[in-house]
């Protein structure tokens, strides 16, 4: 390119940036609009990774822009002198959030969903929800190999009958390649980029230092905690032995009948950094999508992904963090497999009883509690303490969380005023900044907003009270002889936020 | 009374035995060539017929360890490599054979593998640059990059190298992890480099 077509085009990136951009008093947006385009500017030292620069794009750059809008609002009423220099650190910031490894693309879709909202279809935004997740770099076969050469002392093709060099899927933390067994078992063996964990710790520093400078005031302690949180959940998923006792778990709370499948896990095959487990046949949402499914077959997974989260909740109070649509394969005879237990957290005693809580005064419509609660949740001595404003936003998401708590009947999960609507509140509470709450909200929000996603996108609707009371032990007595017989000091019931 | 070159092989092999428990046990800097002839049995004027110092010994066992782990490299391959691949079976097959020797590699690298002007040039570290850079140069070829200036590829070649073993010597995580993703970052950006891709920050996302 030469220099003259690279002016040119860096004048209508700032003019198409400036057209995207947030709607606020005009030399703000231009200062933004200078900011993100210096940032972006920038050559990288290196470029081997493709995805190692990704402020480079026009969409990169709002999405940049967003985030940065977003971040700034934190200061909104400070002075001039104060806001030169948050822009400062907001630059810093940026710089900082393009040598991210991990964490990146992660942050980088929030930026695009805050950017793209409300203008984007709900179609457009359920199709990002569920990629809020991690990215590891893809690995070539020489590097596979080294890795089971540290894990096993043994090649790919020593240790199965074959082993498939191309990964035909990505996993959070590295990929997933087909392999078959020496006695015959097609399986899929999830292979984790090696030192991945530093690089996480790493992005999490940087973390820690690109929000330090910001004026959190209060809230600043909360999110260390948050932060810790992420790291501790991020890291633990790293250890692919736990994740194989934790699915082993997660199989033996279901019977075949039910049409819920957890892949068996292949203990001699599998390391901390290989997991090898029984492969499943079957199609991601995009391809089942694609095919058409009834509306009859939409409902069925429907109701089989309501009721395997159910279950796994009640039953063993575990959430499932990475709502990552690659973790629900949809079988040909109408089966639903789950896979990937990496990134998992289990509630503890405290959260539970506050959930629980929760969903108790949510089924007695009591609203005084309701407040309580959403009170206590958010941190706050009292709703005075909390303001009105926090109040009710904080509120309307955990409402829209519950809501199907208290429908009779089918709910509609495809239904779009729904859909938006939580949206909506997400979206709000999210550029006010009102994130002060309890570290284990992280999870549940994502895993909601995730699990939303995918059942918006498939349309599917399902008797979610019926499910709930079910596998809650709430149905009074009539409970099934399974379900008793599994758990006979059932847990109290529970709600997702 | 002449010693048969048998005999001459299984001593030669016995002081390097014993050099590299010496080393891994008390460090390179800590073991004296005393401790060693003491140690393998044999005069210290007869050990050093067989090597001049200590830094000899350990670059010695640096070098069989190199040349074994490239005779395995050529035989792990299958031809569908990509230069990416090949390189990095090359550093990780032979990082593998020095494992053993990693404890104390530190000095001894440092001394015999500099890369700034010395006053005196150990022979094996010469030896060892030589080797692996002609092995790289011969997967160049294969991979159709004869036309890259040799030692302008070879010296920026050779400094990323360096820093993989410095990186991977002092490396504390488990089997050496961190170097391992340091090792596949280096031959993308090296691989980038000789083959000409230039790449600004404002496009190709």
């Amino acid at each position: 390119m030469t220099a003259e077509t690279r002016r040119k085009r860096g004048i209508e990136d700032r003019a198409a940036l400036l057209d995207l951009m947030p709607r606020q008093e005009e030399a703000a947006r231009r200062r933004l609009a200078e900011l993100v385009e210096s940032v972006a500017a920038r050559r990288p030292p290196t470029t081997s990774f493709s995805r190692l620069w990704i402020l480079g794009s026009l969409q990169a750059k709002v999405t940049c822009a967003y985030l940065a809008y977003w971040l700034r609002s934190r200061w909104a009423d400070a002075d001039e002198r104060e806001r030169l220099k948050s822009e400062t650190h907001l630059k810093a910031a940026l710089e900082l959030l393009g040598t991210m490894g991990y964490l990146r693309g992660a942050v980088m879709k929030l930026g695009q969903m805050l950017a793209t909202f409300p203008d984007a279809l709900p179609d457009e935004f359920a199709r990002l929800l569920p990629a809020l997740h991690f990215e590891a770099p893809p690995m070539h076969y020489a590097m596979v190999r080294e890795v089971f050469l540290d894990e096993f002392g043994k090649e790919p093709h020593e240790l199965f009958a074959s082993f498939e060099r191309e990964a035909f899927a990505a996993a959070s933390l590295g990929q997933v390649h087909r392999a078959r067994l020496h006695s015959g078992e097609l399986v899929a063996v999830k292979i984790q980029y090696p030192g991945i964990a530093s690089t996480i710790e790493a992005d999490l520093k940087n973390l820690r230092l690109l929000m330090q400078p910001m004026r959190l005031g209060e809230d600043w302690g909360n999110v260390v905690a948050k932060l810790a949180e992420v790291e501790r959940v991020l890291l633990a998923e790293t250890d692919y032995l736990a994740e194989a006792s934790f699915a082993q778990t997660v199989r033996d709370s279901f019977v075949p009948e039910e049409g819920i499948v957890i892949p068996r896990v292949y203990p001699e095959f599998s390391s901390r950094r290989v997991l090898t487990t029984e492969h499943l046949e079957g199609v991601h949402l995009e391809e089942l999508l694609d095919s058409a499914p009834s509306q009859e077959l939409r409902d069925r997974y429907t109701h089989l992904m309501t009721v395997a989260t159910m279950r796994m909740l009640y039953r063993t109070h575990w959430l499932l963090a990475d709502p990552n649509p690659g973790n629900y394969i949809f079988m040909p005879d109408g089966r639903l497999g789950l896979v990937d237990f990496g990134c998992t957290r289990q509630l503890t005693d405290e959260e539970w009883q506050l959930q629980v809580e929760v969903e108790e005064a949510l089924l007695r419509r009591d609203e005084a509690e309701m407040e309580r609660l959403i009170v206590k949740s958010s941190l706050y001595e009292s709703a005075e303490e909390m303001g009105r404003e926090r109040l009710e936003l904080i509120g309307r998401v955990i409402r829209w969380q519950l809501e199907p708590w208290l429908t009779e009947g089918t709910f509609d999960f495809g239904d779009e005023d729904f859909f938006r609507r939580g949206m909506d509140a997400m979206v709000e509470v999210t550029r006010k900044g009102f994130m002060r709450g309890m570290p284990v909200h992280i999870w549940t929000t994502r895993f909601v907003l995730g699990a939303r996603g995918v059942v918006y996108r498939l349309k599917g609707r399902c008797d979610f009270q019926e499910i709930y009371r079910r596998e809650s032990g709430r149905d009074g007595g009539e409970m099934s002889a399974t379900m008793a017989a599994r758990n006979e000091t059932s847990p109290p019931p529970e709600g997702e936020g | 009374m002449r010693i048969s070159e048998q005999a001459k092989q299984l001593c030669r092999a016995r002081i390097l035995d014993k050099a590299a428990e010496l080393f891994a046990a008390r460090g390179f800097d800590q073991t004296t060539t005393r401790d060693i002839a003491l140690a393998a049995g044999v005069a210290a004027g007869t050990m050093f017929n067989y090597f001049p110092s200590k830094e000899t010994m350990a670059m010695t066992m640096v070098n069989e360890a190199l040349a074994r782990g490239r005779e395995e490299f050529l035989t792990r391959l299958d031809g569908s490599e990509s230069l990416e691949e090949e390189l990095f079976l090359l550093i990780g097959t032979e990082l593998r054979r020095l494992r053993p020797l990693r404890p104390f590699l530190g000095p001894v690298l440092e001394r015999s593998l500099s890369p700034f002007p010395r006053k005196s040039v150990c022979p094996e570290g010469e030896t060892a640059r030589q080797e692996h850079l002609e092995c790289v140069r011969q997967i160049m070829l294969r991979h159709g990059f004869a036309a890259t200036p040799e030692d302008v590829a070879a010296t920026i070649y050779w400094s990323l190298y360096l820093g993989i073993l410095a990186s991977w010597t002092g490396d504390q995580s488990e089997n050496q992890e961190s170097s391992r993703a340091l090792i596949d970052y280096a031959i993308r950006t090296f691989v980038q480099m000789i083959s000409g891709v230039t790449q600004g920050g404002d496009h190709d996302c």
